[in-house]
């Protein structure tokens, strides 16, 4: 070994620091700096999962709120319908009212015209008749002497026949 | 306004009084004077009426014809009352 030139004391030296060297380097450096890349890799995992997680939870949210949409949107749709269907009955009620009411007023008005036109033709007819009569009354008052009121009587009294009837005033 | 009682039954029995009296005589209502022999044709007419206390008038608006009233009761037989009545016919004519 010597003549190799290689010192067989100063070769174990260097293996014995070798060895410490790696057992300390082990311990304090290698070890600590593994735990902190574990950690590292750890914290990494939880933030993939809390990403994840968020994800996740944003797609739930957005479903709901799409669900929720679709919903509200149904709900309008029915509550429209409803209304409009509400609104054509309540249309239909008042149309229905309005044309009652006008057939009545149509009535009266008819009943109040006929009432009108018969109190009217009465009118006339009465007036006619007083002006006839009135008329009749008047020429013969002027036309007939004593002679022909005699003659008249005479001839009402010989036309007259049968049993007499009194009758109250 | 009460009326007092006995002014009442007075005025109702003056008027009762009257009216029959009223009832016991017989009105002749003619246009002009009726003649004697015209009464007695009257007469002779409605022989089923007491004459005895017969009235004759004259009015002119019964034109022609008599009339004869008896109490509240009359016989029309004036030329007035048969246009009235043609008066009514026509009115009553629909």
């Amino acid at each position: 070994m010597e003549n190799l030139g290689i010192d067989a004391k100063l070769l174990v030296a260097q293996i014995v620091n070798f060895v410490l060297f790696f057992i300390i380097i082990k311990k304090y450096v290698v070890k600590p700096f593994l735990v902190f890349l574990e950690n590292e890799q750890e914290k990494d995992a939880e933030k993939t999962r809390t990403l994840d997680k968020l994800k996740l939870s944003e797609e739930r949210l957005v479903e709901e709120e799409s669900k929720m949409k679709t919903k509200m949107k149904k709900e309008m749709e029915e509550m429209l319908a409803q209304t409009k269907k509400e609104a054509q009955l309540l249309k239909a009620d008042l149309v229905k009212q309005a044309e009652s009411d006008a057939e009545e007023i149509r009535k009266k008005a008819k009943k109040q015209m006929e009432e009108e036109k018969e109190n009217l033709y009465r009118e006339i007819k009465d007036k006619i008749a007083k002006t006839s009569m009135f008329l009749v009354e008047t020429a013969l008052k002027e036309s007939l002497d004593d002679v022909t009121k005699k003659r008249i009587t005479n001839y009402i009294l010989k036309k007259f026949e049968g049993k007499v009837n009194l009758y109250e005033n | 306004m009460k009326i007092n009682p006995q002014i009442k039954s007075d005025l109702k029995k003056f008027l009762l009084e009257k009216i029959q009296k009223e009832k016991e005589f017989i009105h002749v209502l003619s246009p002009y004077k009726l003649d004697n022999e015209e009464k007695n044709q009257i007469k002779k007419k409605f022989n089923n009426l007491n004459w005895d206390k017969a009235v004759f008038q004259i009015d002119d608006s019964i034109l022609a014809g008599i009339i004869i009233k008896k109490g509240s009761k009359i016989i029309d037989m004036s030329l007035y009352g048969k246009l009235s009545n043609l008066s009514h016919t026509l009115y009553e004519i629909d």
